[in-house]
């Protein structure tokens, strides 16, 4: 039940979606994301108690639990395919599979009988990353966009937990984990550890939709306030401080776009 | 039902990251309206902070900014001024660091400086903009004391990066349960997994493709990270600040 709330949440975030959520996040929320909410009518008498008072709690660890599925299957079958996996980068895949393994084991525990079943998963996309699970190449970028949207869903959607301490603190614990594990694959690669639009390292360029914000907090002038005292620039002029402020946050995404880029990896159950 | 199908009351919640301008003003403002006022009761009647702060502070939100007591130690103040001049201190400290080891460390590479100076102007970065957030409220500009690290060994210069780093994660992590405004929650978070790509490169700069690089002694068997409480974090910083830190008024759990 609670499975099929999450993907019609996938099948509705088109990209219409995204269009109409900058001009009316109000109308947006009606009709897409938190309709999802109102399926599952059935399921209020049974929410568990600590969460009733905030159904934004259970939806969103669902939504989390949905996510780690999909990372934890992604290495359990990358690392069981012969060959994929160089012998120097297992140890790292293996406890990031780990870790993934024992982020899904939390959320169902926290979750107990809301929690959703596991989807099957197309780690291909339909088609889309043909070398999925026999391409070293192909799956460490999978495994970077994974990562990389991890950080951005937890980072988007913490302050739908803010009413719950205990819960906020866990997602929060889990958001840093998720961001070392980003960090490793993109080191890995070769990249630079920050995100930015200019360098997707082959992930969907919606994975990094947003990330170049130059100034946060309203109009905090960063660019102004740091020229003079960057040290970068030493012997590498072409690091503009424009690049230094962009890599020094990492911006949330939604819930819907995180939808929208994972949905294509979920196989209806 | 229909309660869940509302949207969220204003300031709670907001599931997309553009925020109103007015409410990000508001936030400015009422940091910027608290300070000035609690600076000059604090002067009128230059008693111990203690006493100004009612039991039960820790929900209240901004609150009062920072205050250097009688005996020159700093007070971070309360609330989510407290927190963000927590974060501050931290942002100041790595910032000194990272400036002090590329100004001491002659014997290192030059992959090995390059990457110290991008971890230094992503500090810089984040200790310019809480400067700016807290303008008024904000501690000020501190010393510190490295002299327990030797830069002519980069090792130890990673390990130490790694080591600030990672208590900047826990203190993000630690606080930000405590805070209350949406909008400074949101900017924690923004920051916290810059501290987490910065320590998994520092420990790779020591371990490349190992455990230690993913900071798995840090991590629970629930795969969670670790968070420290502003005592632990001040615990753990103040070895490097000569001004001694309070964070008495810090929110508590």
């Amino acid at each position: 039940m609670n499975l099929f709330n999450i993907l019609s949440d996938i099948e509705k975030s088109d990209a219409e979606a995204y269009e109409r959520v900058e001009f009316s996040r109000r109308k947006l929320l009606k009709t897409t994301a938190f309709a999802a909410v109102g399926t599952s009518a059935l399921l209020t008498t049974t929410l568990n108690k600590a969460f009733a008072a905030d159904g934004d709690v259970v939806d969103v660890l669902n939504f989390a639990l949905l996510l780690e599925y999909l990372e934890a299957e992604f290495y359990a079958r990358g690392l069981d395919q012969p060959g994929l996996i160089p012998g120097n980068d297992r140890n790292v895949f293996m406890k990031i599979g780990e870790h993934e393994k024992q982020h899904v084991e939390f959320l169902k525990s926290a979750l107990g009988g809301q929690a959703i079943a596991k989807p099957a998963f197309d780690f291909t996309a339909g088609g889309k990353y043909p070398g999925a699970l026999s391409d070293y190449t192909t799956f460490l970028t999978l495994s970077q966009a994974f990562e990389d949207l991890g950080v951005r869903a937890y980072k988007g959607q913490a302050p739908r937990l803010k009413g719950n301490r205990d819960v906020l603190l866990s997602a929060l614990k889990i958001h840093s984990v998720e961001a070392r594990h980003a960090a490793d694959v993109r080191l890995i690669r070769g990249l630079r550890v920050w995100t930015s639009e200019q360098e997707t390292g082959g992930a969907p360029a919606a994975v990094y939709e947003g990330e170049n914000l130059l100034y946060q907090h309203d109009a905090v002038d960063l660019i102004s306030l740091v020229t003079p005292k960057i040290a970068q620039r030493e012997g590498n002029p072409e690091m503009t401080t424009e690049k230094i402020v962009r890599e020094s946050f990492d911006e949330p995404l939604t819930k819907e776009k995180v939808l929208a880029i994972a949905g294509p990896f979920v196989v209806s159950a | 039902m229909k309660q869940l199908n509302e949207v969220q009351p204003k300031n709670s919640a907001p599931s997309i990251p553009a925020i109103p301008s007015v409410e990000r003003r508001m936030f400015m403002r009422q940091l910027g309206l608290l300070s000035a006022s609690t600076a000059a009761f604090l002067a009128s009647c230059a008693r111990p902070t203690d006493d100004l702060i009612s039991p039960g502070s820790g929900h209240s939100g901004a609150r009062m900014g920072a205050s250097i007591l009688p005996d020159g130690t700093i007070d971070l103040g309360s609330g989510d001024l407290g927190i963000s001049n927590l974060a501050y201190t931290l942002d100041q400290l790595e910032t000194a660091f990272y400036a002090t080891a590329l100004e001491k460390a002659y014997g290192i590479s030059q992959q090995d400086r390059k990457v110290i100076a991008e971890l230094h102007d992503h500090e810089l970065v984040h200790r310019e903009f809480f400067k700016a957030l807290l303008d008024g409220n904000g501690i000020p500009m501190l010393d510190f004391d490295f002299s327990g690290i030797s830069f002519s060994d980069r090792n130890s210069v990673f390990d130490a990066a790694q080591q600030f780093e990672d208590v900047g994660i826990a203190a993000f992590n630690g606080t930000g349960p405590l805070i209350e405004d949406l909008e400074l929650l949101k900017i924690a978070g923004k920051l916290v997994s810059i501290e987490a790509r910065h320590a998994t490169l520092a420990r790779y700069m020591l371990q490349p493709k190992s455990y230690f690089s993913l900071g798995h002694e840090l991590i629970d068997p629930q795969g969670r990270d670790w968070a420290l409480t502003p005592e632990e974090v001040v615990k753990k910083a103040q070895p490097y600040i000569k001004q001694k830190i309070s964070v008495a008024n810090l929110p508590k759990y």
